[in-house]
């Protein structure tokens, strides 16, 4: 009986916190040490409920790995002693365990790996949110009907034998008892539960922060306010944010139409409750924004909102786009950091525009790029939902000679994946779905100064695993040539 | 059987509120569940034991069968606890703790786990010396508002409200209709017996939480708070109602029932309100008590000082119209268990 946690009365509640859309499970790849490891978390759909750790050891050979997961907001030593995984009995690289969470919010995962190469220790930042509730299968439901009409004409029967039996003068009135009796108990458990359904849904449910996306356009340049719809709500201001590849807030928008512009931008943030950013030349039209945070305490918010993008204007650049043909991919030249006067575009920012891949005959494997390159999607194929895969892509230039990439705000490249009707919308990196920010909080790190220097490839791989069936795009980003390049794709999961 | 059964409900309640403040993870098959699912069996199965095909003296029938009204109230307990488990399942795979406490389905569990211990009393209670089916029932009303036990909620108008609002209504049908000269008293003694004995053992078996946060480290079982001075009403109860019975016979019911729910709330406020002090003192330190501010669940964060202090609960301050209320619940739930020792009286019959 659940109810004894009475803790809800005492305990702060977590404020919700919601890191992508759709799409909870943290996948992460990288090293503990000497050890290369890939990580996939499944969070339970409520809490307390347990989540479901697999690590798969690669390089050396593993014999124990330890996990344990802590709360943002206690200390180590309030974590619980870790726990061994087990290697699976057909792959002894592959160990798996579960883990018991007990609060919503931000955890810091902790890994222990012993092995042939000695130790290696990792943190995996997990958001514990609630996720939609399932519907109770029809089955469950016969049976509960079924059980309740038991009760309810069990109770009338009784009330009635036993006043015949002892006052059978007033058994009329035994049985309008009961009967009142029953009727207040079920009137009084449906309002009670659709009042926490409702309150779960509309306060507790874990869900994307609805932001105001406007435009203020000056004589040279649009730029795009964001604010949140709801300002009064208790909840985090924009004031607890840390950088996360050395922004504040990474912001993605995507024409509704066609898929044929999108934009990765890195606003300035004007207050606790403002981002300010100046819009690239991008296509008229209306937009879906997508925008991540990430909070002091490790966790993640994802906004979303639409905006009415109007044509561009001032010296800058009047594009007319053909957008049966033409590919641009298009970043900023000068460098700058994250200026105060939102007047210039961030260096790092980067948009696209192009003819978007259509589904329905086959996967897309190419995506051409500015200047004639190409992007291949390597595994392009069947995708199977809930199956762990890693996304493959390389580069070519246009004489078809595989281009090595840069980095791109330290990373090899960044992806979004959107299913297309917006159910689902991650952004991820090589090293996975998890925010680098809330691993560094975690594990105590700085920043890294210098970003860190990558083994020259052309290729860059994102763990992952689609969550629903269904169609989705892909925007893949990569610095090559100290450019950004986008490609985009389009897959079918099964 | 079924008195065993009964008496086995809040037992392996309060073991379940042990093993989650100790242990935290909570899988529907951790054994203080496996102990609640057995004593639910176990009191069925000797309320199925009385069905018969030939009415007796005194026993409701249904159909072609018959049984004491006790054993179908039990029967009737135990079929709402199993629709109860199915429902819980989904609804805490769905929802978790965080759609709020008492969801339908608890609401169900508690009803069920009320008609079992009930059945107890009724049947069981008319047969045995000892009144073990309506100590379980008080027990049960206990483990039900467990968080307002807690010494430090216990100069809260919502601790003295719950109180009068629930113990009157059983311990004054047991004074009404029980056996022997004390039976009020006797109930109240088996239900200290019954949390006591968890408060006692309990913490002899060793545990700790698997679950973080952790603000409390703990590594043996929390015993659950020390059991409420029932035995002190209880026995104010029985010399009102069965010590003097000429007197008692010559008043109506209501004044009665005025008599008996203001003796209980005097006596239970003024000795909780003492004996709380007594509890949160380093003098309640100790096995017996469990007291001292020591002890608790390992998931609660607590301020500093809070420990050994009277909580300041907003709107809950035990103020005069909140007394009167008090009283005024306390001579309700009398009338309630007047008619209700009437009741029982009859069914003996």
């Amino acid at each position: 009986m659940r109810a004894f946690l009475f803790l809800l009365l005492f305990l702060l509640l977590s404020w919700p916190a919601h890191g992508h859309i759709g799409s909870p499970n943290v996948f992460f790849d990288g090293r503990a040490g000497p050890y290369e490891v890939r990580v996939v978390i499944r969070p339970p759909n409520a809490i307390p409920g347990p989540a479901q750790i697999d690590i798969r050891v690669s390089g050396s050979t593993a014999h124990t790995i330890r996990i344990q997961p802590s709360f943002w907001d206690a200390s180590i030593e309030a974590a619980p002693a870790p726990i061994g995984a087990v290697a699976t009995a057909s792959d002894p690289h592959l160990f798996t365990t579960s883990f018991w969470l007990l609060r919503r919010g931000s955890h810091a995962v902790r890994i222990q790996i012993e092995g042939s190469s000695g130790t290696g220790e990792l943190v995996v930042p997990l958001q514990a949110t609630l996720l939609a509730g399932t519907s109770i299968p029809p089955g469950l439901s016969a049976a509960l009907l079924i059980l309740v009409l038991v009760l309810i004409f069990g109770a009338i029967l009784v009330a009635r034998a036993t006043a015949q039996r002892f006052a059978p003068a007033s058994t009329g009135r035994a049985v309008l008892v009961a009967a009142l009796c029953l009727i207040a108990g079920i009137s009084f458990a449906s309002v009670r539960w659709r009042t926490m359904d409702r309150n779960f849904r509309e306060r507790l449910l874990a869900r994307p922060i609805p932001v105001t996306a406007t435009i203020r356009s000056s004589s040279e340049i649009h730029r795009l306010v964001v604010t949140p719809v709801d300002q009064a709500s208790p909840g985090q201001g924009w004031d607890t944010l840390v950088t996360d590849h050395g922004k504040l807030a990474h912001l993605f928008l995507l024409r509704e139409s066609d898929l044929a512009a999108f934009a990765h931008l890195h606003p300035v943030r004007r207050d606790a409750q403002t981002f300010e950013s100046v819009l690239p030349a991008l296509p008229a039209g209306n937009y879906q924004l997508y925008a991540e945070l990430t909070h002091e305490n490790g966790s993640n918010d994802t906004l979303t909102g639409r905006v009415n993008v109007p044509a561009p204007i001032g010296a800058a650049s009047q594009p007319s786009w053909d957008l049966k043909n033409d590919v641009w991919c298009q970043s900023p030249r000068a460098v700058s950091t994250n200026a105060a006067e939102p007047d210039a575009l961030d260096a790092d920012d980067s948009w696209h525009v192009a003819p978007p891949p259509s589904i329905g005959s086959l996967q897309t494997q190419v995506s051409p790029l500015m200047g004639g390159g190409k992007m291949v999607f390597a595994n392009a194929g069947d995708f199977v939902v809930d199956r762990e895969t890693a996304l493959r892509f390389a580069v070519y230039s246009a004489s078809g000679e595989a281009v090595p990439l840069q980095s791109y705000m330290g990373m090899l490249g960044h992806a979004v994946i959107r299913r297309d009707d917006g159910s689902v919308f991650t952004h991820l990196h090589p090293a996975g779905t998890i925010s680098m920010a809330a691993q560094q909080i975690f594990s105590g790190a700085a920043p890294a100064a210098n970003l860190p220097a990558f083994p020259e490839t052309s290729e860059v791989t994102f763990p992952y695993a689609f969550p629903q069936v269904g169609d989705y795009h892909l925007w893949i980003q990569v610095r090559v040539d100290g450019r950004v390049a986008t490609g985009v794709f389009a897959v079918r999961v099964r | 059987m079924q008195v065993a059964g009964a008496v086995g409900v809040p037992l392996a309640l309060l073991w379940d509120f042990s093993w989650e403040s100790t242990i935290g993870v909570d899988l529907i098959w951790s054994p203080p569940h496996l102990a609640m699912m057995g004593s639910v069996v176990i009191a069925a199965l000797g309320a199925a034991a009385q069905l018969n095909w030939h009415p007796r003296s005194g026993e409701v029938p249904l159909g072609p069968v018959a049984a004491p009204l006790g054993a179908w109230i039990t029967l009737w307990g135990a079929i709402a606890f199993l629709t109860a488990t199915l429902f819980d399942q989904w609804w805490q795979a769905s929802y978790g703790l965080a759609a709020g406490l008492w969801p339908p389905p608890q609401l169900l569990k508690a009803a069920g786990f009320l008609a079992v211990t009930s059945g107890a009393w009724l049947t069981g209670d008319a047969r045995s010396r000892f009144p073990w089916g309506a100590s379980a029932v008080l027990a049960l009303i206990s483990v039900m508002t467990i968080p307002l036990l807690y010494a430090n909620r216990q100069h809260s108008a919502a601790f003295f409200l719950a109180a009068c609002g629930t113990y009157p209504l059983v311990l004054v049908a047991v004074a009404k209709s029980g056996s022997g000269r004390w039976p009020a008293t006797r109930a109240a003694l088996g239900y200290t017996l019954l949390l006591g004995t968890m408060v006692w053992l309990l913490p002899l078996f060793p545990g700790v939480p698997l679950v973080g946060p952790i603000y409390h480290p703990r590594d043996h079982f929390l015993p659950p708070p020390f059991p409420l001075l029932l035995l002190l009403p209880a026995f104010g109860l029985d010399w009102l109602l069965r010590q003097r019975p000429a007197r008692e016979a010559a008043r109506s019911g209501s004044s009665a029932a005025g008599e008996a729910g203001l003796a209980f709330f005097l006596i239970f406020t003024v000795a909780h309100w003492v004996f709380a002090s007594f509890l949160l003192s380093p003098a309640a330190d100790h096995w017996f008590f469990a007291g001292g501010g020591r002890h608790w669940p390992f998931f609660l964060q607590i301020v500093p000082g809070a420990e050994t202090s009277f909580w300041p609960e907003s709107d809950s301050d035990f103020t005069g119209l909140r007394a009167l209320l008090a009283i005024a619940l306390a001579i309700g739930c009398s009338w309630l268990g007047l008619q209700l020792g009437r009741g029982l009286s009859v069914l003996k019959r």
